[in-house]
């Protein structure tokens, strides 16, 4: 039985379809899946290529995280900004990823940010738009800086300048206004920068803060929450405070730990062996 | 009607100073009738790993039990207990492999590391991580624990006033919800003790 | 929870991107010219306005791409991966009639899954310039000159009016930017520039027209000069001085 299996077989496991359908047909409704609403962009400048995000994640019309990571790391040279679902964005990137540094392993080479892109858009093609991730790709390679955007079909674009997500609409008007060739390092994050606060207060599956990655032929300089526009405002001096025994309990139970094993060194021939590490504490 | 809505459930993990919480409801119902009102879905890996499981209380079970499966086996191949970041991952890549068909549940997980430092992170059914800092929180009582753990959280609160917070939020938050609620229960685990206590709430 | 609100955005993941497109082809003795516009689209975004539709296939044959933007360039993928195995192989130049067949062959036997019009033209040194059309459904059919994508509908007419045989290079060229350009005029998804390939037996040569550097057409309001439509204040007015 493959459930008893430990090595399981890789991919899909499609068991639960039939019972998923079933109920469909009954009239419930798929749930919720985390979505991150996104809005990221990236830009090539003159000496490399520079990425962002806002940081907020959504489930429904809820803000289930706030302070989210949408730059998710490819190879040390390459990072992908992800928008779509949650779960699609975090798989994918990490299948590639983890693809591309056995590829190095192999060939002794730095990844290519090509490379990264052929394998994204083969595994998004092969399900037909069902794995929804739609990524900003941008990295440095032996061949210069790139940039390209995937579309959840698997087709790509390759741009001096791209957005995606539900906010690309008002980063991309950024952009359009002010982009212009052979940026500096500072004006690339800035421009990265303002296109994402576009996002981040004119649409509504964006928020917090901006999230800002640079990449150039010396490596990556990953800025985490290079702004932070929306800081909390009701933040109470003192908090609430219950008094203990406040709440009215039913029942109390109390499981003493760690002295519930004792590791002792048993063995004459001991010295000859590294000291055994041993999780549970004396 | 959404699936995940059809038994009904509220889950909070917090953390605290070298110790975390985690707590949920007790009913168990069959949309607005009420079945149990000592339903389990917070479920020990081990001493110093949680995890709750909100959603459809069929496939919370199966869960369970393929979560304590894989967690025995690791344990005899490894000769140790899983990490919670080992176990969340392993939680994540089960419930995404099931992408196309998932569980109707929402994992929360929340442990201690082996220095000491608390561990909480939650998933959506299709295993999309997030961890935290603070708390985290899942079920039908959702927008109302959000709103709660917002307001009461504080950080690093010692063991007994972690339990007053995080009891505070589920009691407060599940009188807003038709679905979860009948009391509560709550484990504090810290260092050195595990400390269980079950919640006098309404029964309405 | 009301999944009514969707912060997935505006149609992008619900819709598949489209090269809602003109794309043209035309033979001349010696070589072939092909054109594009450049615009591709997410339901009614412009996701690319400058995309490069003409794709080299091998040096010497090239590819118009129409309709899915995943499914053309997974065929084209596909397509010169398999013909540059050929070509090493072959220890020559592909002829555009195998390229033409290969896209054909995956049209073909794919059809139900796939939203493909294309168009594969070349030269090579049997049959020299040839265009080949595969439309829809994966048919091959060799024509003196084709167009196709959304845009195309609105140009029969002037193609075979304009259309001449044994035109030479240069009024090739400039039949491919009047039929490509009338068409962006009309068509909602074509726009952006003119990109052009010319294959000959001396390679190829790419061309570029930008958007205000097309001929006006009936009602169109021609650009002044130096305008920019986001230059600031500041800019307008030293270019002005």
């Amino acid at each position: 039985m493959a459930a008893v299996m430990v090595e399981e077989a890789a991919g899909f496991s499609f068991d639960l379809c039939r019972r998923n359908a079933s109920l469909d047909k009954l009239g419930i409704k798929p749930p919720n899946v985390r979505k991150t609403g996104t809005t990221i962009v990236g830009v090539v400048y003159k000496d490399g290529v520079v990425l962002g995000a806002d940081t907020r994640a959504t489930e429904g019309d809820i803000v289930c995280d706030k302070n989210c990571e949408k730059i998710h790391y490819i190879a040390p040279n390459i990072w992908c900004c992800g928008a779509g679902t949650a779960a699609d964005t975090e798989n994918v990137t990490g299948m590639i990823s983890s693809t591309l540094e056995l590829h190095r392993y192999s060939t002794g080479r730095r990844s290519r940010v090509v490379t990264a892109l052929t394998l994204l858009k083969e595994h998004l093609f092969k399900y037909q738009g069902h794995v929804s991730a739609a990524l900003v790709l941008g990295g440095v390679d032996n061949t210069g800086p790139h940039l390209h955007t995937v579309y959840p079909h698997g087709s790509t674009d390759t741009l001096p300048y791209a957005t995606m997500g539900s906010g690309s609409l008002a980063a991309m008007a950024v952009f359009e206004a002010k982009y212009k060739e052979n940026l500096t390092r500072e004006e690339a994050i800035d421009l990265v920068a303002s296109a994402i606060k576009a996002g981040i207060f004119n649409d509504l599956g964006s928020g917090s803060n901006v999230d800002v990655c640079v990449i150039t032929k010396d490596g990556k300089e990953m800025l985490r929450n290079f702004e932070t526009p929306n800081p909390r405002t009701y933040n109470r001096s003192k908090g609430y405070v219950f008094p203990r025994g406040h709440t009215p309990v039913l029942s109390s139970s109390v499981k003493k730990l760690g002295d519930l094993v004792t590791v002792e060194d048993a063995s004459p021939a001991a010295g000859e062996l590294e000291a055994m590490e041993v999780d549970q504490k004396p | 009607m959404s699936i995940l809505t059809y038994n009904g459930s509220a889950i909070i993990a917090m953390m605290g100073k070298n110790c975390f919480a985690i707590a949920s409801d007790r009913r168990l119902g069959i949309q607005q009738q009420t079945l149990a009102t000592d339903f389990q879905r917070i479920f020990k890996i081990h001493d110093k790993l949680y995890i709750g499981l909100s959603g459809l209380a069929s496939d919370v079970q199966t869960l369970h039990e393929r979560f304590v499966f894989r967690h025995k086996l690791y344990k005899l191949r490894e000769e140790r207990d899983m990490k919670p970041s080992t176990f969340a991952n392993l939680v994540s890549s089960m419930l995404y492999e099931k992408r196309f068909g998932p569980y109707f549940a929402e994992p929360v997980i929340a442990g201690l590391n082996s220095d000491g430092s608390p561990f909480i992170c939650t998933m959506d059914l299709l295993g999309a991580k997030q961890f935290s800092s603070d708390f985290v929180v899942s079920g039908t009582a959702s927008e109302s624990l959000y709103g709660a753990c917002e307001s009461m959280y504080r950080p690093d609160l010692e063991p007994e006033d972690l339990f007053e917070v995080i009891s505070q939020a589920l009691l407060s938050s599940v009188d807003r919800d038709c679905l979860s609620g009948w009391g509560g229960i709550v484990h504090i685990v810290s260092e050195n003790e595990v400390i269980t206590r079950t919640l006098k709430g309404r029964m309405d | 929870m009301d999944p009514g609100m969707d912060f997935s955005g505006p149609q992008w993941t619900a819709n598949e991107v489209q090269l809602g497109t003109t794309i043209m082809a035309v033979e001349f003795d010696g070589g072939v010219v092909m054109g594009a516009d450049s615009r591709t689209s997410t339901g009614n975004y412009v996701s690319n306005r400058a995309s490069n539709k003409i794709t080299a296939l091998t040096d010497n044959v090239y590819i118009c791409r129409s309709g899915s933007a995943a499914d053309t360039q997974t065929i084209s993928d596909y397509v010169r991966y398999f013909l540059n195995q050929h070509v090493v192989e072959k220890g020559a130049p592909a002829d555009v009639k195998t390229a033409a067949n290969l896209v054909k062959q995956m049209a073909y036997q794919n059809k139900n899954n796939l939203q493909a019009g294309m168009i594969v033209a070349g030269w090579d040194k049997h049959l020299g310039g040839q265009v080949y059309g595969i439309p829809l459904g994966g048919t091959l059919l060799r024509l003196p000159f084709t167009i196709g994508g959304s845009g195309s509908s609105y140009i029969y007419g002037f193609c075979d009016q304009a259309y001449k045989e044994k035109m030479t290079q240069q009024e090739c060229e400039d039949f491919v930017i009047k039929a490509v350009s009338l068409a962006m005029a009309r068509d909602g998804s074509s726009g952006g520039v003119i990109r052009t390939a010319t294959i000959t037996e001396k390679g190829v040569e790419r061309k570029m027209i930008p958007g205000d550097k097309l001929p006006l057409w009936f009602e169109e309001i021609p650009v002044e000069p130096g305008f920019r439509p986001f230059a600031k204040p500041a800019e307008e007015a030293t270019t002005a001085a």
